[in-house]
């Protein structure tokens, strides 16, 4: 600033130092400033989404725990490492500008640009993939799989190669039909022979009398899973539903407590990978009888160690195997409430990148055209410094949504 | 590192970053994030890896604010925006959880088993 040179001689300084400025140090140190009160205010900005994050995420840990299986580790460590190599060059970028290196201005402008491109089409798949698996926020989040890849009752009910006794009323917000109440059926869901007292029979769709296409039975039922291959649901995500393809139909009664809250609904699986909107399923299921209990206490004269020997049979679950049944099992509720976060933070964090692409486009171009010098390389400086903010959020983003132990 | 001033010198304007500076921070970054990665995928308990991922994530991003965004090399006055904001968001954060600890859990409770009676629904007489 104690410097002052050439700052009137034309024909020297850059024609983008504007009049009203002394000299290109003090445009350059007015734009400076803007930026910075700008990022100080993004900060802010995403503060309020970091927020809500935090606050249902420490009420709520079990919906976090739950749901971030949904989200693909890869996916996440792949545009993160993306977005530190564009940080990288957007901050070569300006050293060329300072430098006065065209060639390598333009050169790291266009990589800083691929990458965010690159950045946006991964999430492009991300986010269509979460589309296409009813994976969305509010009253949209309805998967036709848990998080742990077992196959769950829904609302729309036009999943490939299952199809449930629920019919949904999305107006009413909530099952006209289909649901058990567990309190009349008295069913364990990890016990064989509880569950056979259910029929549970197909529908098809045949023109009524009043020529309106009704549902009719068309004598097909279907037998109870075997109890082996609900137990090996998690195997069989693992192995891309391969378990349950080319097996014979058969139902199960699953719990989805968003949908059907007083108790399971039947959930018939195919074993392909059809989707079935001409059928419905119906479900009748007996009062199981009053169990009979004779004297508790009868065999205790002759098996006193009857009660260890069953305990033992059975080994607590592992902390693995535990988080694995979880995940098996229907989303806690108010899951959708992470989504509706994911989406937030996510969309917002993906609208800066694609404002930060239309600006790259323009540097770019005025970099072609030779616009940056060393005296004036500001809006240079300026797009990186936002870029870098874009990044160092991603940078909080990545390790919160996909990484949650 | 003031007396580093013949490998990151002022040109011109603005502090200029060597390419030592930058490819280190870049490496360091990309580096790091692979221990995230992997320290996720080791069990020290939901709070610890929590607290391990925050920390990383804090170290990458002090990183890329003094290196990659020459805050360390820049006018003091722009780390003081740039701190302020940081304070702002974090009184934020720290109001909103110590008050969000005045309420009931949820307020979309299951109509089935409504919460007990202080912050239940009143009966309907």
């Amino acid at each position: 600033m104690s410097q002052p040179h050439d700052h009137h001689e034309h024909g020297h300084g850059s024609r983008f130092i504007q009049h009203h400025y002394d000299d290109a140090q003090h445009q350059f140190d007015a734009g400076k400033l803007g930026i910075w009160l700008f990022l100080a205010q993004e900060v802010l900005f995403f503060s309020a989404l970091f927020v809500a994050y935090i606050l249902y995420r420490s009420h709520h840990p079990e919906i976090y725990a739950y749901a971030h299986h949904y989200l693909d580790v890869k996916f996440g460590a792949i545009n993160t490492a993306v977005l530190i190599g564009s940080s990288l060059t957007a901050a070569w970028a300006v050293r060329c500008a300072q430098l006065g290196q065209r060639r390598g201005l333009i050169l790291n402008l266009s990589v800083t640009l691929l990458c965010a491109l690159t950045f946006l089409g991964i999430k492009y798949v991300e986010y269509s993939h979460k589309i296409h698996e009813g994976i969305l926020f509010g009253s949209k989040f309805d998967p036709c799989v848990s998080s742990g890849g077992s196959p769950l009752v829904t609302k729309k009910n036009e999943c490939h190669g299952t199809k449930s006794s629920v019919v949904w009323d999305a107006t009413a917000g909530k099952a006209t039909e289909g649901c058990l109440e567990s309190a009349k059926i008295d069913l364990d869901p990890k016990l064989e022979g509880l569950q056979t007292r259910c029929t549970v029979s197909e529908l098809s769709m045949t023109p009524g009398p009043d020529g309106k296409p009704a549902l009719v039975p068309n004598g097909k039922t279907f037998e109870p899973c075997p109890l082996a291959a609900a137990h090996g649901e998690h195997g069989a995500a693992a192995g891309g539903e391969g378990g349950a393809h080319g097996a014979a139909p058969c139902y199960v009664l699953s719990f989805q407590p968003a949908i059907c809250p007083a108790g399971p609904a039947a959930l018939v699986k195919y074993g392909d990978h059809a989707v079935r909107r001409d059928v419905g399923i119906k479900v009748e299921c007996e009062a199981a009888p009053e169990p009979t209990v004779g004297d508790p206490f009868a065999d205790r004269t002759n098996e006193p160690a009857l009660g260890s020997a069953l305990i033992s049979e059975r080994p607590a679950p592992s902390k693995h195997e535990l988080a694995e049944q979880f995940a098996a099992g229907p989303p806690p509720p108010n899951t959708n409430m992470f989504f509706s976060i994911y989406f937030a933070m996510t969309g917002l964090h993906g609208i800066h990148v694609l404002v930060g692409v239309i600006v790259f486009i323009w540097l770019l171009l005025r970099a072609i055209r030779g616009d940056f010098t060393p005296d004036y390389f500001g809006p240079i400086d300026y797009a990186a410094l936002y870029w870098h903010i874009v990044d160092l959020i991603w940078i909080f983003l990545f390790p919160l949504l996909y990484l949650i132990h | 590192m003031t007396d580093q001033h013949h490998d990151d010198h002022h040109h011109g304007l603005a502090h200029t970053a060597s390419l030592k500076v930058l490819l280190g921070t870049g490496g360091s970054l990309l580096f790091l994030t692979l221990i995230t990665v992997l320290a996720t995928k080791v069990d020290f308990g939901a709070s610890t890896n929590l607290a391990i991922a925050m920390l990383i994530a804090v170290i990458k991003a002090t990183l890329v604010v003094l290196f990659f965004m020459h805050l360390k090399y820049d006018k003091i006055f722009h780390s003081v925006i740039f701190v302020g904001a940081l304070l702002g968001a974090v009184l934020f954060v720290g109001f909103a959880l110590m008050d969000s600890g005045q309420y009931q859990e949820t307020v979309i409770w299951d109509p089935l088993h409504p919460p007990a009676a202080p912050i239940g629904p009143k009966p309907i007489p």
